[in-house]
């Protein structure tokens, strides 16, 4: 994967910052979005977490069974602020 | 707040048939789905199924979504369609809060609301895996799944050319629906240097002549603003692009299928216990015999527990079903434990032969590590066996026979039998396990053509060489219709012309179900060899 091609679509980030986080000491999908907003768009990660994965693995030399997937948090489905404020 | 004996959340066919089964052995049963059709991924399938009878084999897959709604609303399942589970927890005492946000006029509009359930069973399917190249970002790159929506579901046409990426079934099947769509597709790569899915579904699209380039990928997109064209190269052993073997197709559409991975957040959010399995799409939720997981109450069922296929999913959902059911108590248990082991042959059936061999080891590895059983071996990534090398007996036909006669070309072990069960003569065996090869009985095989149109594989064909010319029957679907008495260019199994030929009888009936056995005459010399017919360009 190039460095300039984009990994998350949401917020734009690029392959190469995530490579520069993880050089930066990163070693988790959490750790990787909080630092580069990547997976914390309107999707949540949904597809470039398997991106941000694969990357971690490759700079690591980690096996890809050691990049635990992201933590999962509700709502895991886009649901209007207002919808779970009058929950029933 | 509702409180039932157990929500399914997920209407495919693995929690349509876990919502079915539960209430016919006596449970309360909600299932919710954030889709407003029924049956998952099947509502988007228009392809005739693999499997056998149990799995409504033949049977077009949107079609087998509604049999499965009726099946759960008959069974007295509350189905709750146009509802998104967005979350779950447990309870104060062992049951199960779902979170649900959905609903339509009837309800008020949309809106969030708990349900509670003694038991919850997780039926999310899987999602679709990315493939991130320069360009991918462009219109026109899309997955599979959206591509299927848009064509056999709203009828859109994604683009006038296209290049697939991917040989597994989903990438053989999408191209098939495609071309049938009036879609050119360019070429289909597979990064592997072997095909993915089955032969014949691979042999339907090679038919068409559309070239399936191995061991290639697409390197980039590019294109004023959408894509136009695509870069594919050629890959070394270590899967590094080979510099100089870069080829560009003008295409608009770049069609991504390169696999699935198990949609696991609710589970995730509940606790459960996981292990990376790669020959079952990844990290996977581990599970007992019954399904359970390793959160007491919560069983999973389909693909969210393992990607399989359609026919798994509705088995696995079966027992989840009854393992719930049973679980609280509900149905007769002998019947039960009868019902579960009958499930679990066809399940170790539907893993059989080589395609199975590998998910069929995940699975005790998945069964086992919960359990706490030493893990097994990691499997032996078994690959689709090669074609044979001689084709020559069912090639030929029979020369001088004097009637028509099955040709079966099947050559791998894939979980199917339609083609023994429609015959009505008992000509063809496949017995157990299903994986096994059809086997035809030349001489009780009277050439009706029944098992031609039944094949969900499109893999027999009728060669008559009784005549001073041959016949060659083949099914078709394509539009436009076939027309007798029109000269039509008669193809070979790789989508080849051959030569000319005429088309001397088209036959669709409603026991056919939009198949079309189409009859060419041909020269004898070439009765092995015309499999097919090329499209008339529309």
């Amino acid at each position: 994967m190039d460095d300039e091609v984009i990994v998350c679509r949401c917020e734009e980030v690029t392959a190469g910052e995530v490579r520069a986080a993880i050089r930066a000491g990163t070693r988790t999908i959490a750790a990787i979005k909080k630092r580069t907003r990547a997976g914390m768009g309107l999707c949540g990660g949904r597809t470039c977490a398997r991106l941000m994965a694969r990357l971690l693995a490759e700079e690591t030399g980690l096996p890809a069974a050691a990049v635990a997937p992201p933590r999962a948090r509700p709502p895991v489905r886009p649901v209007p602020a207002a919808a779970l404020a009058e929950e029933d | 707040m509702t409180m039932a004996d157990v929500i399914v959340i997920g209407g495919g066919p693995a929690g349509l048939s876990a919502a079915t089964t539960a209430a016919a052995h006596g449970a309360r049963v909600i299932l919710v789905d954030e889709q407003a059709i029924p049956g998952g991924q099947l509502s988007k399938q228009i392809h005739k199924f693999f499997g056998s009878r149990e799995h409504l084999a033949g049977t077009r897959g949107f079609a087998i979504g509604r049999r499965l709604l009726e099946d759960a609303l008959a069974a007295g399942v509350d189905v709750r369609l146009g509802r998104a589970a967005y979350a779950a927890y447990p309870g104060t005492g062992g049951e199960f809060e779902v979170a649900v946000y959905g609903g339509d006029a009837a309800t008020g509009g949309s809106r969030a609301a708990r349900l509670r359930g003694r038991r919850l069973i997780v039926a999310t399917g899987a999602s679709e895996n990315p493939l991130a190249f320069p360009g991918w970002t462009l219109p026109g790159v899309m997955g599979a799944g959206a591509v299927q929506t848009l064509v056999n579901v709203h009828r859109v046409r994604p683009g006038r050319r296209a290049l697939m990426v991917g040989s597994g079934n989903v990438g053989l099947i999408v191209t098939y629906q495609l071309l049938q769509a009036g879609v050119d597709v360019a070429a289909l790569v597979e990064a592997m240097p072997r095909i993915g899915g089955y032969l014949v579904h691979a042999g339907k699209v090679r038919r068409a002549g559309v070239p399936i380039l191995l061991g290639q990928t697409v390197l980039e997109a590019s294109g004023d603003g959408r894509v136009e064209r695509a870069v594919v190269a050629r890959l070394d052993e270590r899967g590094q692009a080979v510099l100089g073997s870069e080829r560009s197709f003008d295409v608009d559409t770049i069609c991504l299928a390169v696999g699935l991975s198990p949609w696991l957040e609710l589970l995730l959010i509940l606790g459960v216990r996981t292990a990376y399995i790669p020959a079952l799409g990844g990290h996977v939720p581990l599970h007992d015999r019954d399904l359970q997981t390793s959160v007491p109450g919560l069983y999973v069922a389909g693909d969210v527990a393992g990607v399989e296929e359609a026919s798994v999913a509705l088995e696995e959902g079966r027992l989840a079903g009854m393992a719930a059911a049973e679980s609280l108590g509900r149905g007769d248990r002998v019947a039960l434990a009868r019902a579960k082991l009958e499930v679990a042959a066809r399940l170790d059936g539907l893993r059989g032969g080589p395609f199975g061999a590998a998910r069929r080891e995940a699975k005790a590895r998945q069964v086992n590590e919960l359990s706490g059983a030493p893990p097994l071996s990691p499997a032996a990534a078994a690959g689709p066996e090669s074609v044979p090398a001689s084709r020559a007996d069912g090639r030929a036909g029979i020369p001088g026979r004097p009637r028509p006669v099955a040709v079966i070309e099947c050559y791998q072990q894939i979980p199917c039998n339609p083609c023994e069960t429609a015959c009505p003569r008992g000509a063809i065996t496949i017995g157990s396990p299903i994986t096994n090869l059809p086997k035809l009985d030349v001489d009780a095989c009277t050439g009706c053509g029944l098992c031609l149109t039944a094949c969900p594989g499109q893999a027999i064909f009728l060669v008559d060489r009784s005549g001073e010319t041959a016949t060659v029957t083949f099914p078709y679907e394509y539009l436009p219709a076939p027309e007798v008495g029109r000269r039509v260019t008669a193809v070979d199994a790789e989508g080849r012309p051959v030569g000319e030929a005429a088309v001397t009888s088209a036959r669709m009936t409603r026991k056919t179900n939009r198949t079309w056995a189409v009859t060419v005459t041909v020269p004898h010399a070439y009765a092995g060899v015309v499999r097919g017919m090329l499209r008339p360009r529309r």
